[in-house]
Order: structure tokens, then C-alpha cells, then sequence
């Protein structure tokens, strides 16, 4: 009887061969970990976030955060499970709260990951103006350097996918070495041999009151950024129940010690008194100083190149939500089409134009690359997702509302509703005290200009989806659907037909 | 022997298409390729009557029986199990590639050239450029409204578009090609439009998921 059982469950040949060509824990955890560009957070974002707000509770921000995160992913993987296109927030959001919604919710998508990928050209140019200036004595602004990044970034998102798959991966593994040593460097050499753990209290996150947590928390969350990408591999892995859940996991958690142990590392080694000041002077050379000679000019070599693939990374998920928006008629469907290589040229052109535009004006306007270019835009991206994050754990909670799909309580509701309240009030904080994590006056217009961009995305977002409802119905079926939307399509005009 | 009418059947002229007429190097990623081509041996057999495609899955239409070693093959798989039209394309995109370049070296239309550098394998090149080049014109004939277009070389241009051969073939179209072949696959039988729907469906998800 046994071995009739034994039969019968073994899996066909088909299986076996479709789950061999199926992508494993490491896959999709090197996958979502290629994305982020450890070195660009380490020595780019966080030197530049003690300078600009002052505060000192960034490494433990980065521990906070990545709880959040992950009681906020327990009620998105689960809902990964029972959608398509996961892995895009605004298709989260299209199946929880609306397809309306979900198209404000995916234009503020595009412009935070816009943000997020213009914003590394302003930490990229004067990194290699320096670097070219101090070892090869070539003297040329920022911009110049900035417009070689961006002429080079133009070209390769043009091309196969695969190959800067291959670069971002062997930057990934070098970076996260570079930034352990460094941290184990700045621990063993800390100055009077005394280790200080202030930095990583509780009590650092709301230092200056309860305004502090919000803005420490978007600049957290600029290091997760790219964790929430595992469940666009849900159809691709091996067990999606178990791979994605464990990957996302898994990705949190080394972001939170990689990034957490070298912004502790910074603070002990300049002295958490010191450490703004420091950080004011010697910018991404807060990280360079923990380390000897030979690991010093790795790092800023590998720093030029984390910004560079950072860059990239970003500038491919831009045209890939442009792509997924085109297909689905929501933007215009040139955006959606491919040429050679299965390359979405338009969408891709599109961000390279953003960029070009952006690069220019502020060279013209003669703004400040790291402050005001890197950190303003990362920033704000960074908050662009933070938003969506917010409203994506509302979607889920919306979502199992109606139906259960068969998960329990914690993965449906308790979890979503304890990430929805958390996150939603880090946002209203980081909007009250936009100032500071800008590091400009109450009544500068920056300070409330950048987070209206959204409101104003948003509107803009609910508008078209409006329109969109009532036009062009069929367009409207198949919001959120991404890759799923040739099919959608066809659905839709059977159903009109039949109608 | 090969020929300017080509074998008649959609993955040949699919292949060929997907390829440079002269060296043979592939116009798409190789996954995009195999995932097309899948498409175009279920179209092979929807067009001779031997499955019929649904939104659930496949299923076999009747007792006809498809000409040739390949598609009596894929019949036989696809029938013995029943599963999803995407699950069928991802398992049969494996292999499509190489299966389809062995059936057209078998008719002559391709060979097999060794490479220089001994590390890597031979790669199929078109023996007559001007054959090979042939099945663009066949699918080109569903772009334009003037021309006659058979059930065929409608599939052949609706699955050419879904895998990303889109801008290879457009061009050779009117003013207008696009939307008329929108139009032309609109009309095709139901299956064959739920294939080339979900032969663009699954080429998007290998895109989205970096795949491609």
C-alpha cells in the first residue's frame, strides 16, 4: 500500500522540472539583497544623515525599522499568496483598496523611485570628482562626473539585464566584506578601547522628543529599500509559501546588522558626542576612518561604484514599473513595449531624460550635489515608500476583510493592523518634522514642498483612475495586474463581448 | 531542401524570425525565445485540431493526429497531465529552442556551424539567408489590411509580438500595424488568442522578475 502511495504522490517529470528550474532561498535572497548597495547607505546616507538632522539614534532607527518591517511583511507575503504581480506595491494596494487607489498609488511609486535614482547621481559626482582629483589630479565639477554616471547608466539599461545582474552581485558581495571590516575595525581600534551602546538605545530614538523616531525612521528606511521586491519572485521560486516569507526575513535582517553595526561603529569611533560634528567634516569619510590604509581606499573606490550600481538597480525598477503600467494601458502603452533583448526602450529613455534634466538643472542652479541633491531626493523617496508602505498594510488589512483566504488571525489581522498604526504614525512624524530630517529653517518651502509632491502625485493618481473608471473601462479591469495584464485584457473583451 | 514557403508550421517560421538571417545570433534573451516558441508548439497543435485551450488549461480536441516527431511529442505530454496553459509554456521553453533548431536542421533550413573558441557550442545558422528571412513577410501580411492573411501567419505575427519581437516586426507594417493587428488577433479562434495572451503573459513575468 505504501508504495502505491508513493506513486501516486511523486511528483511528474513536469514538476520535477519545473520545480529544478525554480529559484531557492539563496536565489531570491541575493535577488532582493542586489538591489540595495550596501556601501551607498553606509557611507552616502548615513555620515550625511547625522550631518544634516543632528540626531545620533540612527543605528538603533535601523533596528526599530526593521522590526516594523517585518510585522509589516508578515501580512504582505501573506497576501503575496493570493495576488498577481506582487511584489509592486501599487498592485497591493489596486486588490485592498481600490483600483483607484492603486493608481495614485503606483504614480507615487514612480516618483519615489525616481527620486531615489536621480538622488545618487548628487553623492556619485562629487565622490569622483574627489577620487579623480586626489589619484589621477583630474580637476572637473561634479556634474561632469555626474553626466559620465548618467551617459553610462543610459547605455547599460539598454542592455541585457542579465549582465548588470552579474556587476551588481560581485558589488554586493565585495561591499558587505568592506563594510564588516570596517566596523570591526572601528569596534577593535574605538578610541580609549571603550565601546558606548547610547547609540543603540531606545532612548536615542526619541532624543528630542517623539518627532525624532519619524524622521530617524525615513532615513532607516532609505537602507531597506528593496526588501519589498522578493514576492515579485513568487511565481519564479521554489515554494513561494517558504521562499519568499524566509528571503524577506532573511533580507531584513542582514540589512538591519549590516547597516545598524556600521552606523554604531561610526558613532563609537567618533565619539557619540562627536559623531555629528565629525560627520559635518569628514562626510562618507566617517565610514573611510574606521579602517587601515588598504581597506580605507576599497571603500571609496567600492563607494563609487555601490552609488554607481545603485543607480542602476533603481533606474531598472523604474522602467520596470513603467513597463508593468504601460502593459496595462494606465501610462501611455510606448512605455509598455519592447525592442531587442526584451528591453523596454521608451520606459527606459524616459528615466534617463529624468535624470539628465535633473542633473542639469541643479548644475545651472548651482545647488549643492550631497545635501541637496543626494539626501533631499533620497530622502524624500525614501518617504515616498514609507507612505506606501503605509498604505500597502492598510490594503492587506482591507484585502483579508473581505475574505480570509483560509490565514489566520496574525498574518491577517493582527500583524497588518500593528504595521498599518506604526507606520502610518512615523509618516505624520516625519511630515511634522520635515525640517529637521532636511536640515533646514520651519519656514523653509523645501520642507513642505518635497512630502506635497506626493499629495499632489496622489490626487493626480485618484484623478486618472477616476477618469479611467469611467472612460475606458477596460483599461481600468486590468489596473494591478502587471505581467498578468495581456490575459486581463483578454478576459475583459470576452466579458464585453458577452455583454 | 529548404524552401522560400517554409515548412507551413508557426515555431519554424517562429524560430527563424527570432534569429539574424545570416549568423544565426538571437534577437531576444533565450528564455523569451523559449517561451515563444513553446507557444507556437501549442499553436501547432491547436491548428491541426489536436488540443483545444482553455483559461484553466489544455485538452485534447479530438483523434487528429499533427504531422511530425515534435508535435506528436508535445501532444503526448500535454495530454498526459493537466495542468495550466503558463506551467505548460515554462516547462516546454526549456527545450523549444533546441528542439525546433534540430527539427529545421532536419528540413535543411538550419546547420549546425562548430565555433572557433573550443569552450563553446556550435550555433545554428540559416543555410539559405533568404528563407530564413521569408516567415517575416508571412507575418507580415496580418499587419496590413490590403493583404490576405491566413489563421497561420496571424498566430505567427500575435506570438511573434508577445515574446518581444514587436519592434523586428512592426517596422516591415503600414502606418496603422499595430493597431491592425490587434485587430487581426482579435479574431482569431478563442484558444488562440488565450495562447498568445498568455504567451505575452508569461514573457512580461520573466521580464518583471529579471529573468530576461
Amino acid at each position: 500500500m505504501s508504495k502505491v502511495q508513493s506513486q501516486r504522490t511523486r511528483p511528474s517529470h513536469v514538476s520535477r522540472a519545473l520545480a529544478a528550474d525554480r529559484l531557492g532561498i539563496p536565489a531570491v535572497l541575493f535577488f532582493v539583497l542586489a538591489g540595495v548597495a550596501p556601501l551607498t547607505v553606509a557611507a552616502g546616507v548615513i555620515p550625511t544623515a547625522y550631518q544634516t538632522t543632528g540626531l545620533t539614534g540612527i543605528p538603533a532607527a535601523f533596528i526599530a525599522v526593521a522590526l516594523i518591517l517585518a510585522i509589516f511583511a508578515v501580512g504582505y507575503v501573506a497576501m503575496t499568496r493570493h495576488i498577481t504581480n506582487s511584489g509592486a506595491f501599487y498592485a497591493f494596494i489596486s486588490k485592498g483598496l481600490g483600483r483607484v487607489a492603486g493608481v495614485a498609488a503606483a504614480l507615487m511609486a514612480l516618483l519615489s523611485y525616481s527620486c531615489l535614482q536621480v538622488g545618487l547621481y548628487g553623492a556619485f559626482g562629487p565622490g569622483a570628482a574627489a577620487e579623480a582629483q586626489a589619484h589621477l589630479g583630474l580637476h572637473a565639477a561634479w556634474w561632469v562626473w555626474a553626466l559620465g554616471a548618467w551617459a553610462l547608466i543610459a547605455v547599460l539599461g539598454l542592455l541585457r539585464v542579465d549582465i548588470t545582474g552579474w556587476v551588481l552581485g560581485v558589488l554586493l558581495t565585495a561591499e558587505i566584506l568592506v563594510i564588516l571590516a570596517e566596523t570591526v575595525s572601528g569596534l577593535v581600534h574605538a578610541p580609549g578601547g571603550h565601546i558606548g551602546f547610547g547609540t543603540l538605545s531606545p532612548a536615542d530614538l526619541t532624543s528630542a522628543g517623539l518627532g525624532t523616531f519619524g524622521v530617524l525612521a525615513v532615513v532607516a528606511v532609505l537602507g531597506f529599500v528593496g526588501f519589498e521586491q522578493a514576492p515579485v519572485l513568487a511565481e519564479e521560486a521554489r515554494n513561494a509559501r517558504r521562499t519568499i516569507p524566509l528571503a524577506t526575513y532573511l533580507a531584513l535582517g542582514v540589512i538591519a546588522v549590516v547597516y545598524a553595526g556600521a552606523s554604531w561603529a561610526m558613532a563609537v569611533h567618533a565619539g557619540q558626542s562627536h559623531v555629528v560634528a565629525v560627520a559635518a567634516k569628514e562626510g562618507p569619510g566617517l565610514l573611510f576612518g574606521l579602517g587601515g590604509g588598504f581597506l580605507s581606499a576599497t571603500a571609496q573606490l567600492l563607494f563609487l561604484t555601490s552609488l554607481f550600481a545603485a543607480a542602476l538597480a533603481f533606474h531598472n525598477v523604474v522602467w520596470r514599473y513603467m513597463y508593468a503600467l504601460g502593459r496595462e494601458n494606465v501610462l501611455p502603452a510606448a512605455l509598455g513595449r519592447t525592442g531587442a533583448n526584451n528591453i523596454p526602450k521608451t520606459a527606459s529613455l524616459v528615466q534617463s531624460a529624468t535624470g539628465l534634466v535633473v542633473i542639469c538643472a541643479y548644475a545651472v542652479a548651482g545647488w549643492q550635489p550631497m545635501s541637496q541633491l543626494f539626501f533631499w531626493l533620497g530622502t524624500t523617496g525614501g518617504f515616498g515608500i514609507l507612505v506606501l508602505l503605509a498604505l500597502t498594510a492598510v490594503a492587506v488589512l482591507a484585502f483579508f476583510g473581505r475574505d480570509s483566504h483560509g490565514e489566520g488571525a496574525w498574518c491577517r489581522l493582527i500583524a497588518p493592523a500593528l504595521a498599518a498604526i506604526l507606520l502610518t504614525l512615523i509618516v505624520v512624524l516625519a511630515v511634522l518634522n520635515y525640517p529637521t530630517l532636511l536640515g533646514v529653517g520651519k519656514g523653509d518651502p523645501a520642507a513642505w514642498e518635497f512630502p506635497a509632491s506626493y499629495a499632489v502625485v496622489g490626487i493626480v493618481g485618484l484623478g486618472w483612475g477616476v477618469l479611467l473608471k469611467l472612460r475606458r473601462p477596460e483599461v481600468y479591469a486590468t489596473i494591478g495586474l502587471g505581467a498578468h495584464a495581456a490575459t486581463g485584457q483578454l478576459a475583459s473583451a470576452v466579458d464585453e463581448v458577452r455583454r | 531542401m529548404a524552401r522560400l514557403t517554409g515548412t507551413g508550421l508557426v515555431a519554424d517560421d517562429l524560430y527563424l524570425m527570432s534569429h539574424h538571417e545570416v549568423t544565426g545570433r538571437p534577437y531576444l534573451h533565450h528564455r523569451a525565445i523559449g517561451v515563444g516558441l513553446a507557444g507556437a508548439l501549442l499553436a501547432e497543435l491547436v491548428l491541426a485540431g489536436s488540443i483545444r485551450i482553455w483559461p484553466e488549461g489544455v485538452a485534447p480536441a479530438g483523434r487528429s493526429l499533427p504531422a511530425g516527431e515534435l508535435a506528436r511529442s508535445v501532444l503526448a505530454l500535454v495530454v498526459s497531465e493537466r495542468r495550466r496553459v503558463p506551467d505548460w509554456l515554462a516547462f516546454l521553453a526549456r527545450s523549444a529552442e533546441r528542439d525546433v533548431a534540430r527539427r529545421l536542421e532536419h528540413e535543411k533550413y538550419l546547420t549546425l556551424a562548430g565555433s572557433r573558441r573550443p569552450w563553446r557550442t556550435g550555433r545554428w545558422v540559416p543555410v539559405d539567408p533568404d528563407c530564413a528571412f521569408a516567415p517575416l513577410f508571412r507575418a507580415q501580411a496580418a499587419l496590413d489590411p490590403g493583404k490576405p492573411v491566413t489563421v497561420a501567419g496571424a498566430t505567427l505575427a500575435g506570438l511573434a509580438t508577445a515574446c518581444g519581437l514587436g519592434s523586428r516586426l512592426l517596422p516591415y507594417g503600414p502606418k496603422g500595424a499595430r493597431r491592425w493587428l490587434d485587430e487581426t488577433v482579435r479574431q482569431l479562434a478563442p484558444d488562440l488568442r488565450e495562447l498568445i495572451a498568455q504567451t505575452q503573459a508569461a514573457t512580461d513575468s520573466l521580464l518583471l522578475s529579471q529573468r530576461v
